[in-house]
């Protein structure tokens, strides 16, 4: 069936509206500072480079002296100077940039309000005007400006963000970059004063921009991003009426390796593919060698969008174009070579090594970062057990060095060695582990250094105050390290939890059912806690739950807090406010800011700050799986509406066609008779008289036709199934089809019964060969033979007539379908056949056809064979 | 029996169609010339040289539009459309491409006889473009541009008069929409049905009930003026 692929006219308006507005791209960061404003000039640059006439509108360099150098050669709009109460404020000219009419106009810091009695109260008021006037504009945003982030990000932060922008303004951006740095790496900037002075950033360091406050931005920045690709990707599908995966001439190829560009690689793939419209593909040959670098760039590539492969092998080079080639790769994308042994291939890089070998694909280089950032290696926890193991070896080994060594070491710095180890086993194995440590050491230093020595007393008072100065110390050491660890644990927490996030969203873009992304979600819930279940609301009512582990049970307060969650579109359950006394955290799966049903997961206890992050992008990404999973389903259900309709559509052609015809020849036969009666000579008049009577027999036989058809379609036939002696079937079918010249019937002595509805096979044998004399010549003949075969009747009809072409033979035995050779075709309702599959199916037989017969001359009419087959007797 | 009125070549593949035509436009002293298929019907068409053509659109070899453009690549004789298809879309399509008339299966044989007369006067009027036209009480002047209803001149304006007498002029006939808004207003308005309805409206008004009638409407395909035979 041809698929209708009539786009959704809404969102090919949408699209239309962009075509004559100026396209809006956002460089969208997570925090000040993260280099927003420099990328943008950077790609502003790279523009003016080649020929676009790039004007700044407006440029808040905030005195960083890397913005001001990348301004460069670009043209800068002078700023309107406005009084206001004493003092004059600088503002951006709109006037003067819509009078400028640039190809492409950059103005910083969209969420800016202006000045009193200037023509817009908002920045993002101009930059809308500006857009409407055609100009092309690039504008920076930092993700707290967001209307609706404006409460998450006052409850992190702390501090409330007053400048704002409506969250359409984002969504009226044809292109947003994220324009991402690693908290670290942005607090280090800080600190070397790039981004305030150093007295503001001291005091900054300490507020806003804690490392805390700095990741969930970031993180919200990423989903804001990830849900606007989503979106894209939704509106996309709609525009074009397709429910899969582009297809798409374009791919691109990043190689991933373990160097410091590897992240720039991906992003760099992912705009271009971005660019073209095509999928993106990271490539990464896994090694001994590999750190975080390779996990932190694949991570990425899942989140802008791409899909991962690897694969093992020593021949890089080859692996990766063997990839290319077997995926129509029209891009590759690779860091620019560094010393890294991954990119070395006999003293060359691997660059050099693709220029000459991938002469097939382009190569885009992509340059190495300045500073590299350092990044959190995540470490695996080990079992309890072996840390003390571990602890009471080094406690051994330095106690036995400290004996053997006593002439030596005097029995204070003793402490300290004891204080050096607890700091170290608190930081590496935790805060439980320093204090246990810090007890142990205490104890073994009284008994093995203090004097006396090998007892736990102590004569000297000032070792007593030395012994309690250790312990605290000691305790305060270790739990200051454990927290260390703890912060350390939870970044990386975190960043596993955003991979998890990630990878869920890959998992689940391509799930095809409901039921797949529910139990998926559970799963995943489950995984990250002690279990997991999803609830789908109808008519605010939830239905019964998707649980894992299977059978996992919702108590009736944990079903009271799922109701709840859902009715009030709010978190419930541990750790929240409402009804926490229930072991559950329930979060509403949110379609359109509305609630769709609950997601649950049963934490061990409050779940930690990350965990309820990860826990709501789950539900996030359920509900958007949810809801693509409902557009594709609507796809498929509009397709078959229009099946349905195409087929009404042959229904009532096929009504015009074949009452009208008929009914034409019958009233000109009267008509005829009534008004030349009398000048018609005898013989004229009696075949006028026998077409009127053959007609209305062709009438006669369309309408049985519709309602033998109807009663198949209202599952009316009831098959009685007994013995039946094929001959005589036959014989009263044949008796039925006047017209046909028949080569012979040819019934095998071990099929000459067969278990069928008497009624119902004569008509289908009826309705065949109506079908071999109409498509025959006349005077050819048919021939109907019985076989058993293969434990059943086989029953064929063969003729001599024009046969079936092979692109139609499928579809022989749909309904109304008739070879499209204009309406010729003797008279018939494109039904025969259709009924004659029902009826036989209602036996539990089936039928086929085939044509040209193979044993006919290849040089004659090719004929065709029609082939029953029906359970023997 | 009188002499034949003229060949009329009927292009259907149905034979119960060909099986009552035959007797029937032979009573209606016409001489019926029979094809089956599209190709044999522009060889009798070039061969015989019919005075009217009756043409069936779903023909087994070609398509009917297909056998109407390449009639017209050599012939303007007038060709009536048999169609089954009450799709309006096909006989618009027809009409723009040069068909005269068409009759819906399944027609009253009087009325397809009457259509073969208005197409047969039709081809014969052609000539005297610059003559007074009578329908009626009517007379539209051609050259002085005036309409006179029982010698009382009526108060036509421009327009008005050129979409009267592009009616007249094809009385019997069905113009199309297209065809009137092209002949009218130029190619660039051939969508603007809307406006040919507020003229015809106008028109109506302006010529009184009984010669209003005369204009009649084909609903979704465009106007005819009543033959008053």
């Amino acid at each position: 069936m041809m698929r209708d692929s009539r786009p959704d006219p809404d969102a090919l308006l949408a699209g239309l509206h962009r075509e004559t507005r100026g396209r809006l791209k956002i460089f969208l960061g997570a925090a000040p500072g993260v280099g927003k404003t420099w990328e943008m000039l950077v790609a502003a640059n790279h523009k003016r480079q080649a020929g676009i006439d790039v004007v700044a509108g407006l440029i808040e360099t905030h005195g960083r002296v890397e913005t001001i150098e990348e301004i460069g050669e670009l043209e800068v709009l002078p700023r309107s100077k406005i009084p206001y109460r004493g003092q004059t404020l600088e503002e951006f000219d709109l006037d003067a940039a819509l009078a400028r009419k640039p190809a492409l106009l950059l103005v910083d810091e969209l969420a800016h309000t202006n000045a009193p009695g200037l023509r817009h109260a908002k920045r993002w008021q101009d930059v809308r005007e500006i857009l409407d006037a055609g100009i092309d504009v690039w504008t920076t945003v930092n993700i707290q400006h967001l209307e609706s982030l404006n409460d998450p990000v006052a409850r992190i932060t702390g501090v409330r963000v007053a400048e704002t922008i409506p969250d359409t303004v984002l969504d009226l951006a044809d292109e947003i970059e994220l324009v991402d740095l690693p908290p670290a790496e942005l607090r280090a900037r800080l600190e070397e004063g790039k981004i305030y002075r150093k007295d503001v950033a001291s005091r900054a360091l300490g507020e806003f921009f804690r490392e805390g406050n700095l990741g969930a931005l970031r993180e919200m920045a990423l989903r804001r991003v990830a849900q606007r690709v989503d979106k894209d990707v939704t509106r996309y599908m709609r525009a074009q009426a397709i429910p899969g995966p582009w297809p798409a001439s374009e791919r691109v190829l990043a190689l991933i390796g373990a160097d410091a560009s590897a992240d720039n690689v991906v992003r760099h793939a992912a705009r271009l593919a971005d660019a073209l419209r095509a999928p993106m593909v990271a490539f990464h040959v896994e090694r001994q060698d590999d750190n975080a670098n390779v996990q932190h760039a694949l991570d990425l590539t899942v989140q802008l969008g791409g899909t991962v492969a690897t694969t093992t092998t020593s021949d890089t080079v080859t692996a990766a174009l063997n990839y290319a080639a077997a995926h129509n790769i029209t891009h590759i994308v690779i860091g620019r070579g560094t010393t890294r042994p991954w990119w070395r291939f006999g003293g060359r890089t691997m660059g050099e090594v693709l220029t000459r070998k991938a002469a097939a694909y382009t190569l885009h280089f992509v340059p190495v970062p300045a500073s590299p950032a350092a990044r959190v290696k995540a470490a695996s926890p080990k079992p309890a057990w072996q840390n003390y193991a571990v602890i009471a070896a080094i406690l051994a080994v330095v106690t036995l060095a400290g004996t053997e060594l006593r002439a030596y070491i005097p029995q204070e710095a003793m402490g300290l060695i004891f204080i050096a180890v607890i700091a170290g086993a608190a930081s590496r194995l935790g805060r439980a582990a320093g204090l246990v440590t810090s007890i142990a050491g205490f104890l073994l230093w009284n008994f093995f250094f203090l004097s006396p020595i090998f007892t736990f007393s102590v004569s000297d008072p000032r070792d007593v105050v030395a012994l309690v100065v250790f312990l605290l110390v000691g305790i305060v050491t270790g739990s200051l390290a454990g927290r260390v660890r703890l912060e350390a644990e939870n970044a990386s927490a975190r960043i596993e939890a955003l991979r998890r996030i990630s990878l869920f969203g890959q998992r689940f873009s391509g799930a095809a059912t409901q039921a797949d992304v529910l139990r998926g979600a559970a799963a995943e819930a489950a995984a990250m806690t002690a279990g997991g279940v999803v609830m789908l609301a109808d008519k605010q009512v939830l239905q019964s739950p998707i649980s894992e582990p299977a059978g996992t049970w919702l108590d009736d307060a944990a079903l009271a807090a799922a109701d709840w969650s859902l009715r009030n579109n709010i978190e419930t359950g541990i750790g929240t406010a409402t009804l926490p006394s229930v072991p559950w955290r329930f979060i509403p799966l949110r379609v359109g800011g509305s609630p769709v049903g609950i997601l649950g997961a049963k934490p061990n206890g409050p779940p930690p700050e990350p965990l309820s992050q990860t826990l709501a992008a789950l539900a996030d990404q359920t509900a958007m799986a949810l809801e693509r999973v409902r557009l594709t389903i609507n796809a498929a259900q509009t397709e078959a509406r229009q099946d349905s309709q195409k087929l009404r559509t042959a229904l009532l052609s096929s009504l015009s066609h074949d009452l009208r015809t008929p009914l034409t020849a019958i009233r000109g036969a009267a008509e005829t008779l009534a008004s030349a009666g009398p000048a018609l000579d005898a013989a004229t008049t009696a075949d006028l008289l026998a077409s009127i009577t053959e007609d209305t027999g062709r009438m006669t036989k369309f309408l049985s036709n519709i309602m033998e058809m109807a009663r198949v379609e209202t599952g009316e036939i009831n098959a009685r199934r007994e013995n039946l002696q094929l001959a005589e079937i036959i014989e009263a079918a044949v008796a039925r089809v006047p017209g046909a010249t028949y080569a012979g019937v040819n019934i095998a002595d071990d099929a000459s019964h067969v278990l069928a509805d008497a009624a119902l096979l004569e008509q289908i044998l009826v309705n065949i060969l109506d079908n071999a004399v109409k498509y025959a010549p006349e005077g050819s003949r048919i021939a109907i033979s019985a076989r058993r075969s293969g434990g059943k009747i086989a029953l064929s009809i063969s003729d001599e007539g024009v046969g079936i072409p092979a692109e139609d033979l499928p579809h022989v035995f749909d309904s109304f379908f008739r070879a499209t050779r204009g309406d010729r075709v003797a008279p018939g309702t494109g039904l025969g056949l259709a009924i004659a599959k029902a009826f036989t199916e209602a036996m539990g037989g089936s039928i086929r056809a085939q044509s040209p017969r193979f044993d006919l001359p290849a040089d004659g009419a090719p004929g065709t064979v029609i082939t029953l087959e029906l359970p023997p007797a | 029996m009188s002499p034949s009125l003229g060949t009329i070549l009927v292009v259907d593949d149905e034979p119960q169609i060909h099986r009552f035509l035959t007797p029937a436009l032979t009573a209606a002293n016409y001489l019926p010339l029979r094809a089956e298929r599209g190709d044999e019907a522009l060889r009798l068409a070039a061969a015989r040289a019919p005075d009217a053509i009756l043409l069936d659109l779903g023909l087994p070899d070609m398509d009917g539009h297909l056998v109407l453009a390449k009639l017209r690549e050599f012939t303007d004789v007038p060709v009536i459309i048999l169609s089954a298809r009450d799709r309006e879309a096909e006989k618009i399509q027809a009409l723009d491409a040069g068909a005269d008339d068409y009759v819906e299966k399944p027609f009253a044989l009087g009325e397809l006889l009457a259509r073969i007369r208005t197409a047969l006067r039709h081809r014969l009027r052609q000539d005297n473009a610059e003559k007074p036209l009578t329908l009626g009480g009517l007379t539209i002047d051609p050259v002085s541009h005036k309409v006179t209803l029982d010698n009382i001149v009526l108060p036509l304006t421009k327009r008005e008069h050129a979409l009267l007498l592009l009616l007249a002029r094809n009385r019997g006939r069905v113009l199309t929409h297209r065809q009137i808004l092209t002949a009218l207003w130029g190619p660039a308005h051939t969508e603007d049905v809307a406006y040919l309805r507020v003229y015809i409206g106008q028109l109506r008004r302006k010529l009184g009930p009984e010669p209003a009638a005369l204009i009649i409407t084909e609903p979704g395909i465009g106007y005819r003026l009543q033959d008053g035979e």
